[in-house]
């Protein structure tokens, strides 16, 4: 099952596209990273993804093709807007309160638990807890509501770093007892190499990227050589970004596949493997160069596809 | 099992007041604050180990529903206020390991290394089993509990967890977790120390050619690696159960 799917996609606020033409698949059972520049699109589309704006054109769809927004696509999903909303005047239990009145599934006893387990006080006004705990009581109202979908908009933005380790460790948690599908926007992109298995990059309102990380790393790799042999490298291979010093070249290329023996690496040259960051760093250097699924058609650098 | 004043009545016990006579103020009922106080105690006896995860939630949910002194009264009877030792407690497990013996060793993650994550692991239950902090028959540790204090994905443990068992070192019972398979096979240790004689000795040579330090470390990861190729490209020795009749490979 899909846990979001979206076909050519797009909102348009008076003249201006905040994203455009937008085709996605993400499978279940994943934890998605969607990254990108401020203004790419992300908020966007996990708004659209919650059914809180309607698309200008295409649609969106989540837990295996119910219409966002739908009341069975509301049921399974949970969102978590930027900066953790809550009510600042009303206590932690007013809002468990709230929040079990306004939703059909709710589980008071797990919010509960969870609550004293993170010694957040029911009692102290929402405005009166710290910034992680804050968070933490955002994600308990949202967890609560036992979704399918879990949606987080920039989750770790204004939190220290102890109470994102904490945020995330409870996100990941979820995900491994009740198998909640998470997405995630986030700019953290070292600490998201450790969480995220798939990816999603969105730059000037379309999707640059999308796929597993696992194979995303698979097929891409630095070649470090020659600066003079460069050009004819690239002429041959995909490249996604390129940077040159006088004596020698990186090149981050994407292979044809996952198996490294189909694409040697060219006599003289080095080959390196390539973190989440510096993969997502060249693709969002090269507004050009996409890798998406479906039958292996990539554009490099250039705009050149093969 | 309740810490009462020689009364013996079932709900007989300190409960929030410890002044309190047997029955004095136990039909009162309780506020906000005093339902929150008792959980707040609770939390700390969960993290402390005194009480599971099961036992925990049960108790803060009849906390939270209470409506006299007598219902919260029951719920710390049998736990110690005043016994905390005089040190910092270490709390077990990442704090969340309630129930059970747990695992004998817990992973950490070096996130500057270059090492997948996945793999991390698998070198961490390899080594814990040279050294023998893990035994075959212990169990790994909870998958839920890695991602709670590494917060990392699951399914990156569950992949390190698959590695294991294709090496023949870890499987999984469903419902249970994964345990400890096999071991590593053992080098006597007259063996080693033969080794590590000859191995100062070839070290006396390469220092008297003129290799520092790191010259020797390149030079012996390039053997080392050569040598695996040759073999077959296979690390493992072959199968992990059996006895090292190659000594070490």
């Amino acid at each position: 099952m899909n846990v979001i799917e979206a076909t050519g996609l797009g909102k348009r606020y008076r003249g201006t596209w905040a994203l455009r033409e937008c085709t996605l698949a993400v499978p279940e059972g994943h934890v998605v990273a969607l990254v990108g520049p401020n203004g790419a699109g992300k908020t966007t589309l996990l708004n659209m993804s919650v059914g809180l704006t309607a698309p200008t054109e295409g649609r969106a769809t989540v837990l295996g093709g119910q219409l966002a927004g739908s009341a069975g696509a509301l049921d399974g999903t949970a969102f978590v807007a930027q900066d953790a909303p809550l009510y600042k005047n009303l206590s932690a239990g007013d809002m468990l309160h709230l929040t079990r009145n306004v939703n059909r599934r709710w589980d008071q006893r797990y919010a509960e638990v969870r609550l004293a387990e993170l010694g957040i006080p029911l009692t102290k006004k929402a405005g009166k807890l710290s910034g992680g705990q804050q968070a933490q009581l955002a994600l308990t109202l949202a967890l609560a509501r036992r979704p399918r979908l879990l949606v987080l908009d920039e989750p770790l933005a204004m939190l220290d770093p102890l109470a994102r380790h904490d945020f995330m460790a409870s996100v990941m948690a979820a995900a491994a007892e009740d198998g909640v599908s998470v997405v995630l926007s986030s700019h953290a992109l070292a600490e998201l190499e450790r969480v995220a298995d798939y990816l999603i990059v969105l730059a000037g309102g379309r999707v640059q990227v999308a796929g597993e990380v696992d194979d995303l790393l698979a097929c891409h790799r630095v070649l470090t050589g020659p600066a003079a042999e460069a050009d004819e490298c690239a002429a041959r291979l995909c490249v996604v970004h390129a940077r040159r010093a006088q004596a020698q070249a990186h090149l981050l290329v994407r292979t044809s596949g996952a198996d490294p023996s189909a694409d040697p690496v060219p006599p003289g040259w080095e080959a390196h493997p390539v973190s989440l960051e510096e993969l997502v760093l060249a693709y969002l250097r090269a507004p050009g160069a996409a890798a998406l699924p479906g039958p292996v058609r990539v554009r490099d650098a250039e705009g050149v596809t093969r | 099992m309740s810490i009462d004043k020689g009364d013996s009545s079932t709900r007989g016990g300190t409960g929030v007041s410890p002044a309190s006579g047997p029955d004095s103020g136990q039909h009162l009922r309780v506020s906000d604050a005093e339902r929150e106080a008792v959980a707040g105690r609770l939390a700390e006896h969960f993290a402390t180990g005194r009480l599971d995860q099961a036992e925990f939630g049960d108790r803060v949910g009849r906390a939270m529903s209470a409506k006299t002194r007598a219902d919260l009264s029951g719920l710390l009877a049998d736990l110690s206020e005043t016994g905390a030792p005089a040190g910092p407690e270490v709390p077990r497990g990442g704090g969340r390991q309630g129930s059970g013996p747990g695992s004998p060793i817990e992973f950490r993650l070096d996130a500057a290394s270059g090492v997948p994550t996945y793999l991390q692991l698998v070198h961490q239950v390899e080594h814990a089993l040279r050294l023998g902090y893990l035994k075959p028959g212990d169990q790994l540790p909870k998958v839920r509990d890695v991602v709670a204090s590494l917060a990392i994905n699951p399914n990156t443990v569950l992949k390190a967890y698959k590695e294991l068992e294709v090496k023949g070192l870890a499987a999984g019972r469903p419902g249970q977790g994964t345990f400890v398979q096999a071991t590593l096979s053992q080098v006597a240790l007259p063996e080693l120390t033969t080794l590590r004689r000859s191995l100062s000795g070839w070290l006396a040579t390469a220092d008297g050619a003129g290799l520092d330090a790191d010259g020797i470390v390149a030079l012996f990861t390039s053997a080392l690696r050569d040598f695996y190729e040759r073999r077959g490209g296979s690390r493992t020795r072959g199968g992990a159960a059996s006895g090292g009749t190659e000594g070490v490979a």
